[in-house]
């Protein structure tokens, strides 16, 4: 007697690390994003008026170092062993490893969607992001998958653009729709 | 030689474990219950949960029959994962509940059972809930 | 008197066909969105957001009402059915609501959470028509510095009261406030972080951040680890309760009603540490100690009236002095902005009826959720059937459909796109991520307020300390600033005696 559970598609965890070395990434990226608000906030002419003895260079120039501080606080904090805890949820399996397939995939049903959507229109742009973030996410029920993506975004075009006014393009399909 | 059962945590499921487990006797072979989930819904019903698996597994064992219990997850439909399998192992019969299904619901989803029906070589014996 | 008669208005523009057709619409959207697992209240108004562009104000706000309080009681649902809480809020009522439901007790879990979330809600939006006016009378008088120590207040306690971490709160509301910045300065009308891109004078959307950090960074964090294995449910019968379930379940709603309204006025108070509280309350003053951690009834009744209640409190600075102190009500202050209203305490002169019908919708919203939900629990659970490849490319169609209808430019999709990575980032590293989005919609207004008072004071700092309510303001924040250090000597003596 015995009993065998098939898991397929799931690859093996990695070992948890000892340190998240990638939280590094993390300042790095507040260090970018500081010294840009920096140079940025130092471009802007400094105009000050008796309404604003402010003027718009202050905030920006405060937020740019904040950044910086924070970042090597964080660096120190990491550095000594500091980690976030990765978010749980009702639907997040945690003790897999990150699936980065299906997030590439997904962002290219993302990025198919924003470049079509004012040729082809929502109805066709919107159609293809379902079907494709379906894919991306395992379904492989081809047809049936075509049938709800189209008839939702038929559903949502005719209900909000035409609807309730909401700025949904028509694009190739004007004039049929 | 096997006897596979398609086993669902349901009257029809039951009503197929039986069947099988008559047939297994009958004929001397072990059983194989085979339990599917494509496992990519928060809930599914047809999947075993281990309270289901147990009640099983101690109705086999008193039964003195000779079987293995196998839980597919994630892979294709519970109609694919029972063909393969009857395939793949040197399977003598499979065993199905069936279950009475509105007109419109077989036009939406089609029917498991046909696809089990038309894609395996062995015989099949499909059987209903005892009502 | 005066409010009550226009409360009395606000009903009656809410009984309209129309307008009761959308809080039915809303209630239902909210409950089942609710009901899903990964979709919180706070997701679901900002993904909605958009689609009620088209409709008057008034009709929107009837809608979000009945979101507001649906998605609290969807949560609660699957919470108990499942003992997989989707929200820290729900923690505690899956504690004994779910081994109640696994000793048979399902049904009676969820009419306590029902009628307790009605009663609370009830109670709580009452609370909130005789507080809201002395609120109001109360932030007429601040000046420009009070708000600014007061949005400050916001800033440190969202940041170092929740969560598990400062440095990391703080990255987050920084990330947000630099979001924020983006766009023409209000005052000086100079372009600030738009990069040349002339998309981006208007600024980024609040909806697209909402949305982006939210729904899309949710979605691309769940379809990274989603989980294959189907978990058990329970199933569910039609809710009810007998009369020794009434007898146990009426003082606990009452005084998980009187935890949570409080807790959800104040910044950063949120529904967790109330639920908390009410739930250690209901341990220590029940009769039957014995069914604690096996299932007490007491245990679901009292946190989800206080999680209730306390939805309803956050709309009070919501309202009167636009301060969003969860982030629900910080999407449904987006949503006022969006309609270029500004939550405060100008609103309830110059936009009295729609205050009223808002608060009107959720009286009326909250009555629709008890006659529907009882009834429908069982439907309510089958929801819980559907694939994940299709609840998550509908989560990311609508996101879509949303961010491009807020200005019909293409842009705000890739915008999307970059801050839906920005929220899977932060979901990976542990940043929480509503200092962001109070960051995103505080930011902007703070440095207003900051400058205006610095203008007052002609450029000196002493403009931000202004009045009695900036002092005592200042005073609170370096108490919460102040307070790790005073625990650590509070309690060190302590432990090195013993």
């Amino acid at each position: 007697m015995s009993q065998r559970v098939d898991e397929r598609s799931v690859e093996d965890a990695p070992p948890p690390p000892g340190k998240d070395r990638a939280q590094y990434g993390v300042c790095a990226f507040l260090v970018l994003v500081g010294v840009a608000v920096i140079v940025d906030g130092l471009g802007i002419p400094h105009i000050t008026s008796s309404t604003d003895p402010v003027g718009p260079r202050a905030v920006p120039v405060i937020l740019g170092v904040l950044l910086l501080l924070v970042a090597v606080a964080y660096a120190v904090d990491v550095a000594r062993g500091g980690h976030g805890e990765p978010e749980a949820g009702e639907d997040v399996d945690l003790s897999q490893g990150t699936d980065w397939r299906t997030v590439l995939l997904l962002i290219g049903a993302f990025v198919v969607n924003a470049v079509l959507i004012e040729r082809l229109g929502w109805v066709i742009s919107g159609a293809l992001l379902f079907w494709g973030t379906a894919f991306a996410l395992g379904n492989r029920h081809y047809v049936r998958n075509l049938l709800i993506a189209v008839t939702l975004s038929l559903t949502t075009f005719y209900a909000f653009a035409i609807g309730l006014g909401v700025n949904l393009p028509a694009g190739v399909l004007q004039g049929i729709l | 030689m096997t006897v596979l059962v398609g086993y669902v945590p349901s009257p029809e499921g039951e009503a197929a474990l039986r069947a099988g487990i008559d047939e297994a006797r009958r004929r001397g072979e072990k059983l194989l219950v085979v339990n599917t989930s494509r496992g990519d819904a928060y809930v599914d019903p047809r999947f075993a949960q281990e309270p289901d698996l147990a009640h099983v597994r101690e109705d086999l064992a008193a039964l003195g029959v000779e079987f293995d219990i196998r839980q597919v997850l994630g892979g294709g439909d519970a109609a694919e994962e029972i063909v393969e399998l009857a395939e793949k192992l040197d399977v003598s019969l499979v065993v199905i509940g069936l279950r009475r299904r509105s007109a419109v619901g077989k036009l939406i989803t089609g029917s498991s059972a046909q696809q089990i029906l038309l894609g395996t070589d062995c015989p099949v014996l499909a059987v209903k809930a005892a009502v | 008197m005066d409010n009550l008669n226009n409360l009395m208005q606000g009903f009656e523009d809410v009984i309209a066909p129309m307008n009761l057709l959308l809080a039915l619409i809303g209630v239902l959207v909210g409950t089942a969105v609710g009901v899903l697992p990964g979709i919180g209240p706070a997701m679901t108004v900002a993904l909605l957001l958009p689609v009620t562009y088209g409709m008057e104000p008034v009709q929107a706000f009837i809608m979000f009402a009945g979101i507001f309080y649906g998605g609290m009681y969807g949560g609660s649902t699957t919470s108990i059915l499942l003992n997989t809480p989707g929200e820290s809020s729900s923690v505690v009522t899956a504690i004994e609501g779910n081994k109640m439901a696994k000793a048979g007790r399902a049904a009676q879990a969820l009419a306590t959470a029902a009628i307790g979330s009605f009663v609370a809600g009830t109670i709580g939006t009452l609370l909130l028509v005789l507080v809201t006016p002395f609120v109001v009378d109360f932030a007429v008088s601040l000046g420009a510095p009070d708000y600014f120590a007061l949005m400050l207040l916001s800033f440190i306690a969202v940041t170092s009261v929740l969560g598990a971490s400062r440095i990391r709160g703080l990255i987050s509301l920084l990330l947000g406030l630099t979001i924020g910045l983006v766009g023409i300065d209000a005052v000086s009308g100079q372009q600030r972080l738009t990069l040349g891109v002339p998309q981006l004078a208007d600024g980024i959307d609040v909806v697209v951040v909402a949305v982006g950090i939210f729904a899309v960074g949710e979605a691309l964090w769940v379809a990274a680890h989603l989980r294959r294995k189907p978990v058990e449910i329970i199933p569910v019968g039609r809710p009810w309760m007998g009369k020794k379930d009434w007898r146990r379940s009426w003082k606990p709603w009452l005084r998980g009603t009187a935890f949570g309204f409080p807790f959800g006025a104040l910044p950063a108070g949120g529904a967790e540490i109330p639920t908390f509280l009410s739930y250690a309350t209901e341990k220590r003053l029940t009769k039957h100690p014995e069914e604690f951690g096996k299932g007490a009834i007491e245990g679901v009744a009292g946190p989800e009236a206080a999680n209730n209640a306390s939805a309803a409190g956050t709309l009070v600075p919501m309202l009167a002095i636009g301060l969003p102190t969860n982030a629900t009500a910080a999407v449904m202050l987006a949503a006022f902005q969006s309609y270029g209203i500004q939550p405060g305490p100008l609103l309830f002169e110059r936009e009295a009826s729609l205050v009223w019908v808002l608060i009107a919708s959720l009286f009326i919203g909250n009555l629709m959720l008890l006659l529907l939900n009882l009834p429908l629990a069982p439907a309510w659970a089958k929801l819980l059937q559907i694939p994940r490849p299709y609840l998550y490319a509908g989560i990311l169609f609508f996101a879509s459909m949303g961010a491009y209808a807020v200005n019909a430019q293409p842009l705000d999709l890739f915008l999307l796109l970059t801050l839906g990575l920005l929220g899977f980032a932060m979901r990976r590293f542990g940043l929480p991520v509503l200092p962001l989005i109070i960051g995103v919609i505080l930011g902007p207004r703070a440095e207003l307020q900051g400058r205006r008072s610095l203008q007052l004071s002609g450029g000196e700092l002493s403009g931000l300390v202004g009045g009695p309510v900036s002092y005592a303001v200042y005073a609170v924040i370096v108490l919460v600033l102040a307070w790790p250090l005073v625990r650590r000597f509070a309690v060190r003596p302590r432990t090195t005696v013993a």
